[in-house]
Order: structure tokens, then sequence, then C-alpha cells
């Protein structure tokens, strides 16, 4: 995994030939949060290199000589217009990346970076669509169908992929600007009174706090099932309340305890005991089922028999 | 007087023979002197002939019993054969009336009856997988609910305590639904308890159980099956499908039924057991394919329990029926499913898809499936020894239906106590998944936010539990866990099989099989360092199920393809089939397969593919039941009606015999007649005498005769008056003139293959001169069984 990750990056950094690993890119974006953490950084560096180094015009580089011994000419080149797309492209894409690796943990990358996402959005919109820029181009065709690589598509897919997989779409509204849902809000806000609550009574009682803080434990749980079911959850969300859980129930130990193990021993046993009963007491009082045996018409069956008999002795 | 002699001149042979020896020489009453008489003369010759006329003496039987007092009785045991059941009519009756009415037969008729006969498969295949549907539909609905309000109720009381209370309401509704499904199984249809797969084998084998394809058995099976499902009992819905798909089959190919008394007058030539054997076959493969999604298997399991009456096109047109069955299951609930048109969710039990990576297999982990199908193959023989002795228990003490649906109602409420106490003492926490593979996830004293997953297991209906064993991530379940959960299933499974409950042990035996196979796959990852190499613990999970039910059924062909169809993985044809034949090998060596232990305890005369090893030395003469009451061709009405009547000889087939007038030749054999014919002779008085005096009536048809099919009325509801009885009545027309005959000294294999080949019911044996000396039926057959010292003889006895 690392040694795949370490060709996509220098791979993208030096935008040499050796562009084999594209696969490998895709199976990466496949793999779990953990492993996406990584391949953003690995994504970030590698848009940083983007951003340094344009198609066109590379800085001087070790490789300088082997890779532009000329430009190609006037008509494949690509506009001005892109050129200036892909810049701000690679701008935005810094700022979202920056944005969502210190949102790593706790998970706040929904909250903290949908709006340097929806402006990267709208670079990659402009980018794809089919309107024609001035020069009379579109620079869908020329950022993003012009290699078998396809860079900037393959940047901009790992980072939607995050957004989707974070599910942020559901916290976050878009009209009238974006911003986050007055569900996730409340959630927020419901939050922290239940932390400012732990944080209150941390210091004593552990019982104390399981008493005192319940109603706001229970309220924030109640909201969380709630949105659960609404469909209205994202990773911000889940997070919070996946830690909130394990602080009260690891942490503080306030899970309902096993307390009637007497009463549930004392039913079972009770009820483990009728089927004894039964058995017994058809076995002492029903009759047993008696079969009455016929005795076949034999032809000289006795020779069978006495075969048997023989055969058996 | 006859009978002392006798026993006194037999005596000296039968020393050692103890009782069943001297229940012998009481046999033939008074002919017994002449028998003596035949003896010492040395020949075989018998005055057989002669027996037409002095049949009724047969009756001195009751005598005998009053003279050495009351009727030998024992306890019910396996060594028996029961009265109760007869053969089916296999062999097409070919009478004058059925070749007169082929013979009118254009070419295009027989092409309709062809295409009818794809029909009836077509139709077959749609009513069993709407049946399917109903059922799984029904069942997910009200399991649904039940868990629902446990859960809610668990989740209550978690917190503020009572949880006794949350279990005393899952074991009272456990309880109520499996005493509905018992109260309609033990007091209006006995025969729909189990899976009814043991009686359908019996019925494709030849035997007719009374009642196993009527249309209350169909509508007490699937409510059963629904109740005992929804009741949390340790049984699955796959085993009664295949019975319900042959009710329908034995249904639809009549065109009408007889319970509602509706006659639709539609495929009425197929009004007879011949026909109506094909269909179900059918029907049982329908069965099969709607339970498991396995069209193929479906087909294999009908030609493993019924392969010898079979033929090219009657496999194509059940694979036929198969599919349909599949497929119109998966229409239904593709629509219940809220994507109408998606015909890729075969099955009631979906095993799911065994397609990832890690799933592959490879060469040096044959051996540890082998050791698996070894084991399962014990566990197998444990499972059927231990239930062997729970019903001779229940068939002997716990006979009263009160008594059954008590029992069955226990059981319920017992397997929802052990489940609780399982569940509530499990420290086993899992968090949840993100996509609630989870139907009913318990929380009990987890933390937030993680499940029980004991309740897994538990707390769900047993095909669920299988898929989650086969599917769920490895560390889904912690060792302990499974192994806990494998011991307590395999004794709830044992206990409740043979419950008055219809209900299969499919499932659940594939749910223990697959809780040790994964316990066996995550000891494997534990027991090496890199625990890669073993993949993941579903595969085990898998070849352990297999191994299990193997074990317990012991089918071999027909499950290997089943359990193929159902992973849908082709690949894993070889693991499954060498783990079935390991299990198979090692359980046979033990003790008998489930389905053949409960065909035994049900005293019925089943007959296995081949005779006993060691019975060449038996010959028909020895095996024929004898002295044979025949009938003359122009027979006496007086005379048929009281050998009909006769209870104490409740014979069905009379061999015709032909009387030279004026000479003393004895009668020779020219025909054999049925009971069934006999009576519907005598309900439309076809006498001689009749037939004279009234020209004008009409001929009698093979109409008739179906119409009154299967179920001819008792001979106590056919009046004759005393003038009637004088009368004559000719059998020519409507006896099958050529019966199968064989010569007495036939070995007993050359008898069977004969029998069993061409399922006969009446084999008729004869002397040189063509003389019936006796009569070989299938329950003379059926006595002879290898036991552990050798080749045994069971008793007939009235159950």
């Amino acid at each position: 995994m690392f040694l795949h990750q370490n060709v996509a990056f220098f791979a993208l950094l030096f935008m040499s030939a050796y562009i084999f690993v594209s696969g490998d890119v895709v199976n990466l974006t496949a793999s779990d949060l953990i492993d996406k953490s990584g391949l953003v950084r690995t994504s970030s560096s590698a848009a940083a290199a983007v951003v340094n180094s344009p198609v066109l015009k590379p800085a001087p580089d070790l490789l300088f000589s082997l890779n532009l011994l000329s430009n190609f000419p006037e008509d494949l080149e690509i506009s001005e217009y892109c050129n200036e797309l892909l810049h701000i492209f690679g701008q935005r894409y810094v700022t979202y990346v920056n944005c969502l690796v210190p949102a790593a943990r706790p998970v706040k990358v929904c909250q903290n970076c949908f709006s340097s996402f929806e402006s990267l959005n709208d670079t990659y919109e402009n980018i794809s669509s089919n309107d024609v820029g001035p020069g009379n181009v579109s620079c869908r065709d020329s950022l993003l169908r012009s290699d078998r690589l396809m860079l900037v598509f393959l940047l901009f897919n790992n980072l939607k992929d995050i957004w989707t997989k974070s599910n942020c779409d559901s916290c976050i509204i878009k009209v009238p600007h974006f911003n986050l849902t007055s569900d996730t809000l409340y959630f927020l806000a419901t939050l922290n009174r239940t932390l400012s609550c732990f944080e209150k009574y941390q210091q004593g009682n552990r019982t104390e706090l399981c008493t005192n803080c319940k109603t706001a434990y229970k309220g924030l749980n109640d909201l969380y099932s709630g949105m659960e079911k609404n469909q209205t959850l994202c990773i911000d969300i889940e997070d919070a309340m996946n830690m909130t859980r394990r602080l009260w129930s690891k942490n503080f130990n306030c899970s309902s305890p096993r307390e009637e193990t007497v009463a549930v021993i004392a039913v079972s046993s009770f009820m483990l005991f009728l089927p004894i009963i039964f058995y017994l007491s058809s076995f002492l009082h029903s009759e047993q089922k008696k079969r009455k045996l016929i005795h076949p018409k034999r032809a000289k069956s006795y020779t069978s028999l006495m075969n048997i008999q023989d055969k058996m002795s | 007087m006859a009978n002392i002699t006798k026993k006194v001149s037999w005596s000296s042979r039968t020393d050692e023979s103890g009782a069943a020896g001297e229940g012998t020489p009481l046999l033939n009453g008074s002919e017994q002197p002449r028998l003596s008489r035949q003896q010492s003369g040395g020949g075989s010759i018998f005055q057989i002939g002669r027996l037409s006329t002095v049949d009724l003496e047969e009756e001195i039987t009751s005598d005998e019993d009053s003279l050495r007092g009351r009727p030998k009785e024992i306890p019910h045991n396996e060594k028996l054969l029961s009265l109760k059941y007869e053969s089916l009519d296999y062999d097409n009756i070919e009478n004058q009336l059925f070749l007169e009415e082929e013979r009118r037969m254009s070419h295009m008729g027989f092409r309709c009856l062809e295409i009818s006969r794809w029909v009836v498969c077509g139709l077959i295949g749609f009513l069993t997988g709407l049946i399917a549907c109903f059922i799984d539909i029904v069942v997910e609905q009200l399991a649904g609910i039940k868990y629902q309000v446990v859960k809610e109720n668990i989740e209550r009381f978690t917190e503020f305590g009572g949880l006794s209370i949350s279990l005393i309401l899952w074991a009272v509704l456990n309880s109520t639904f499996v005493m509905v499904g018992a109260i309609i199984v033990a007091f209006f249809e006995p025969i729909a308890a189990g899976s009814g797969i043991p009686q359908i084998k019996c019925y494709l084998n030849g035997v007719k159980i009374p009642r196993v394809v009527r249309l209350k058995t169909l509508v007490v099976k699937v409510c059963g099956v629904i109740c005992s499902v929804v009741g949390g009992l340790a049984v699955g819905k796959e085993g009664p499908m295949i019975h319900s798909g042959a009710v329908v089959a034995a249904g639809v190919s009549q065109g009408r039924s007889t319970s509602l008394k509706r006659d639709f007058k539609i495929f009425e030539y197929f009004r007879r057991d011949t026909e109506k054997r094909d269909f179900v076959s059918a029907g049982a493969a329908a069965g099969v394919s709607a339970a498991f999604g396995a069209p193929v298997g479906g087909v294999l399991f009908s030609l493993e329990e019924g392969a010898s009456f079979w033929n090219q096109m009657l496999t194509w047109r059940i694979f036929f029926a198969s599919m349909i069955s599949t497929f119109t299951l998966n229409f239904f609930l593709s629509i219940y499913h809220k994507n109408p048109g998606d015909l890729s969710n075969p099955g009631l039990i979906n095993f799911g898809r065994f397609e990832s990576e890690s799933m592959a297999y490879n060469l040096y982990e044959i051996p540890l499936f082998i050791a698996m199908g070894a084991l399962g193959g014990l566990l197998g023989a444990l499972f059927n020894f231990l239930n062997y002795w729970l019903t001779i228990f229940r068939i002997r003490y716990i006979h009263r239906p009160c008594l059954q649906v008590m029992e069955a109602m226990l059981v319920a409420a017992v397997t929802a106590t052990v489940s609780f106490t399982m569940i509530y003492f499990s420290n086993d926490c899992q968090p949840l998944g993100p996509e609630h593979t989870e139907e009913y996830p318990l929380q009990l004293f987890c933390a937030d936010g993680e499940y029980n997953s004991m309740a897994t297991a538990f707390f769900n209906t047993p095909e669920r539990s299988v898929r989650s064993l086969f599917h769920n991530p490895a560390g889904t379940y912690n060792p302990l866990t499974l192994g806990l959960f494998t011991l307590t299933y395999f004794f709830l499974a044992c206990w409740t099989y043979g419950l008055a409950v219809s209900a299969g042990v499919f499932i659940p035996s594939l749910l223990i099989g697959a809780a040790w196979g994964r316990l066996c796959g995550i000891l494997l990852a534990s027991i090496t360092a890199n625990g890669s190499i073993w993949a993941d613990p579903g595969k085990y999970a898998l070849i352990g199920a297999g191994a299990q039910l193997g074990g317990i059924v012991r089918m071999t062909l027909s499950l290997t393809v089943i359990l193929v169809e159902a992973t849908g993985n082709v690949t894993y044809g070889l693991p499954i089939m060498l783990v079935l034949m390991t299990a198979k090998i090692v359980g046979d060596y033990f003790e008998e397969g489930l389905y053949d232990i409960h065909i035994k305890l049900q005293s019925v005369p089943f007959l296995h593919w081949e005779a006993p090893a060691t019975s060449h030395w038996l010959t028909a003469r020895e095996v024929m039941s004898s002295p044979v009451t025949c009938l003359n061709r122009i027979e006496k009405v007086g005379t048929i009606v009281d050998i009909l009547s006769n209870t104490s000889t409740n014979h069905n087939g009379f061999p015709v015999v032909v009387q030279i007038t004026g000479s003393d030749e004895p009668a020779k054999l020219c025909g054999l007649i049925l009971r069934s014919q006999l009576i519907v002779l005598l309900k439309h008085k076809v006498f001689v005498e009749l037939a004279r005096s009234r020209l004008t009536q009409r001929k009698l048809q093979l109409k008739d005769f179906r119409d009154a099919y299967p179920r001819f009325p008792p001979i106590q509801s056919i009046h004759v008056s005393q003038d009637e009885r004088e009368c004559m009545m000719d059998l020519t027309e409507f006896m099958n003139a050529t019966p199968y005959t064989v010569p007495q000294d036939t070995s007993l294999p050359r008898v069977f293959k004969l029998f069993r080949a061409l399922g006969l019911r009446h084999l008729v044996v004869v002397d040189d001169e063509n003389r019936v000396i006796g009569l070989v039926t299938r329950k003379d057959l059926a006595r002879y069984h290898l036991g552990k010292h050798g080749l045994e003889e069971l008793q007939l006895a009235q159950t």
C-alpha cells in the first residue's frame, strides 16, 4: 500500500511519462477512511506540485532537459482561460485539503470545510461545463479528457468521494446560501449542553454525574435516534454521538447495570423445570401405546424364519 | 384341534425361533391339515385352486385369537410394519376398458394430453411459488411485529428493571403462536406434522400415506409452518414447502377438489396413481426449488427420491415446473420489496452471494474441509440418535393430541427462555455496523452504540441468523458466543424435530453447522500467526453448515446441488461434495439418516433401492403370502361382498381364476382385480342378471372408475340386497388380464427388482401350470431388512 502511494506521489510530482499507476490510485479510493486520509495527504502534495508546475510551463527542474525539449505547436496548447481555471482549481484544492486534515479527529469535516468544498466544486463545474469560454474553447476536453491519467478528474473525484462518504450533504442546506441545517445546529447545541454538564460533574462522584446528566444525555440520544430515522446524519454528528456515548458508557460507566440476575434465573429455572415435570408425568400417567401384532398368512414361512435363525446363530 | 397338531408337528423346528415361530403355525386355520399333508408329501403342489371356494375360512383368524387369548401386544418400536399403509397403483390396470379407450384415442388426443401435462406442470410451479411467497411474507411480517414488541419491551425494562417480565412476555408470545400451530396440526391433520419430506419420500416410493396430499393438509401445513416459525421454534420453513408443492401438484393435476366438492371436468385422464405420481414428483421439485432457489436441486431431489419411475420427458417437465416456481417466487417477492421485475432474489432461504475474493479456497484447505465433514457426520449421528429415542418416547407416551399441544408449547417457552438467558448473560458486545445488517439489534447491557452479539444469533428468525453467520465480517462473533450457541441450538433443534407442529429441519441443521463451522474458521485463524491465509470465517461457516445438514439428512447429490445453487457459486461444488460424502460415510457408520429413522418409526413399508444384500437364498415361495383369496371370473355377488367386508383380511388385490366347468382341474390364473374396482362395480350394480333384463343400461366406462378416484367408498356404504347377493358378476371386462407373475423359485432380489422398478402392487406367484400359489405385496418385501445381526424380519402390526 505504502509503496503504491509513493509511486503515485512521484508520478504526480514529476509529471513524467510513467503513468502506470492510475489504476492503483483508483483502487486506493476504495480503501477505508484511514487510508483515505493518507491518500488525501498524498493528493494534496500532488496538487501543490501541480500548482507549482503547470502543465506547459514547468519550473526549472532536474528533469527539465528530459521533459521539455520543445514545446508543442500552438494549436495543441491549452488556452489562457483554461490555464487560469486550472490555477484556481489548484488553489481551492489546496485550501480544501488544508481544511480537511486538521478536521480529521474529532471529525468536523462537514461543519468546517463545507464552504471550501463548495468553492472547489464551483471551479470544477466550471471546468467540466459544456460552456464555451473566451477564445471559443471548451476546457472540458483539454483539461479533463486529453490523456489517460485524467489527473484533474481523478483529484477531484477523490475529494468528492470523501464528501459523499462523510454524508455531509444531509447536514448542509444549499438555499438560500450554503450553511449547516437547523437540525444540525440544534444537535450541536444539545451536544454542547451535554458536554458541559459532563465537565461540570467530572471532578465529583461518577454516580452523581450519571444521575444529573441523564436528562441531557437522554435528550441528545433521542434526538440522535430521531435524526437517524430521518436519515439526516452526517459524519460529524455520528462521530460526536459516538464519542459522547463512549464517554457515557465506558468512561463514566453509566450504562444500565445487570441487576436482576436473581429474578431472571428464578423465572428461567422455573420454565426449564416445566418440561421435566411434563415428561415425567406423561411417562408415569399416560398409558403406553401398544401395537397389536398381526400374523401374516404364509406358506411354509417357517423355513424363512428357520433360515434367519440359522443365520443369526 | 388342528392348531395343536400343527404345533406339535412343528415344535421341533421352531424351538429356538421363539415368539415369532410360535405365532406362525396358527396362521391358516383349518387349512393346516391340508398343508401339513402336502409337506409330508414333500411336494410343493398346493391345491390353491380350491381356495376360491373356501376363502371364507379366513374369518377363522378371529376365532384363533379367542382361542389363544388376546393378540400379542408390544410397545411401539422401529421393527414393525403398519397395516395402515397400502401401495399405490403405479402399474396401469390394463383391462379391456382401458385398452378400448386408448385405442379410441387419436394421435391428436395424445398430443393434447402432452400439452396439458405441460400446462399442469406450469400451474404447479406457479402455485407453489405463490405459496412460498405467501409463507415468506406472512412470516416476515408477523415475526417483525413479534420481535419489535419484545425489543421495545426489553429496552424499556433494561433501564428501569423488570427484565424477567420481558422474558415471560417473550415466552408467552412464542407459546401462543406455537399453540395455534400445534392445535391445528394435532387436532385437525396430524399428517401435516414435521417436515413432510419423509411422507413425500414414501409417496414417491409407492406407499399410500392416508390424507397426505389433501387440500386440508396443505392448509394446515401452511398455517402450521407460519405459526411455528413465528413462534420462534428452532425450525425452518423449507421442508414443508416440499410437502406443499406435492399437495399442490396432486390437487392441480386432478382438475378437481374432493374436499371442496368442485369438479372442473378437466384433466380427467390424469385421475390415477401413475399420472398423479409424476405430477407429485414435479410438485416436490417445485417445492425444493422455491425453498432454496435451486431449480436443478429440486429436479435432482425428485430424482433421488423417486428415481425408479423416470424418463427424459418427465425430467424436462419437472425442470420446467421448478424453474417456474423459483421465478414466480422471485417475481412476487420483487413486487413485495418494491422493485418489480427484479428476478434475482431467489429462494426462501437466500444464502447471499459468496463472491468476494476472501471466499476463495485453496488446495491445502481440502483436508480441513474433509475433517469438518467427518465432524458433521458425527454430530449428525448424535442428533439422529437422540431424536430417535425422543421420537420413540413420543410415540409411546405422548400420543394424545392435547399432550402434544402442551409439549409443543413447552418447547416454545423453553426456547424463548434459553435464548433470553443466553442473551442476558452474554458479554459479547459489538459496535453497530454502518449499514445495519442486524434487523433487531438488542443493546441490553452493552455500551450505547453497541449491540449484543448473542442476540443476532438468537433474537432473529433462524434464516437470518444463518445468513449473518455466513456473511458477517470476521470478528463479529467471539468464539465463546458461537460455542454456547452451537451447544444450545443443537439440543433445542433436536428436541423440536418431531413435535406436532409442521416445520422443517433444514434450517436448524444449517444454523448449527454454520455456528460451529464459523467457530472452526475463527480458531484456525487464531492458531496460525498469520491469520490471513485462512481468510474468511464465512467460508468455514458454509462448509460446516453443509457438513451438519449432510450428517443429519444424509442426502447426497441433490443436497450438493441445492447448496451450490443456494450459494450461487459453482466453485464450491467440490468442497461441498467432499464434505457431504464424508459426512454421509461417517454418519452411516453410526446411525441412519433422520428421514429414514422417521419413516421406520412410522412403520411404513418402504422399499429401498435394492433387496437386502444377504437375501439371495430367499425365494418367492418363502416371501409370498399364501393362501390367496381368489375370485372366479364369474363370481357370486354375495361372495364378493363377504370377502370385501371381512375386516380381518383387508385385502386389496384378488387374482381372478377360471375353473373349467365340470372338471376337477384346479383353477388357473386369468387376471387380477382390485378392491376399488370391485367396489365401483358393486356400486353400479354391474350384475349379469341385471344386464340381461335391462338391455338399455349404459355400459360402465373407465370414467366411472375415475370419478370415484381417489376416495373409493368403503364397502360398508354400499348396500346390496339379499336378492342381489344371489346375482353373478362377470369380471372379465374389468380385471387386468395380464398381471405380472413370477415362478415360485424366483429369488428375492429378482422379485424385489421387478416390484420396485415397475412400481407393482401385487405380484402373483404361480406354479408351472399357472395356478396361483401366492401373492407378493409390498409388505412381504419390505419386512426383510438388514439389521445389526444380519437379515431380520419385521412384524406386521395394527397401528
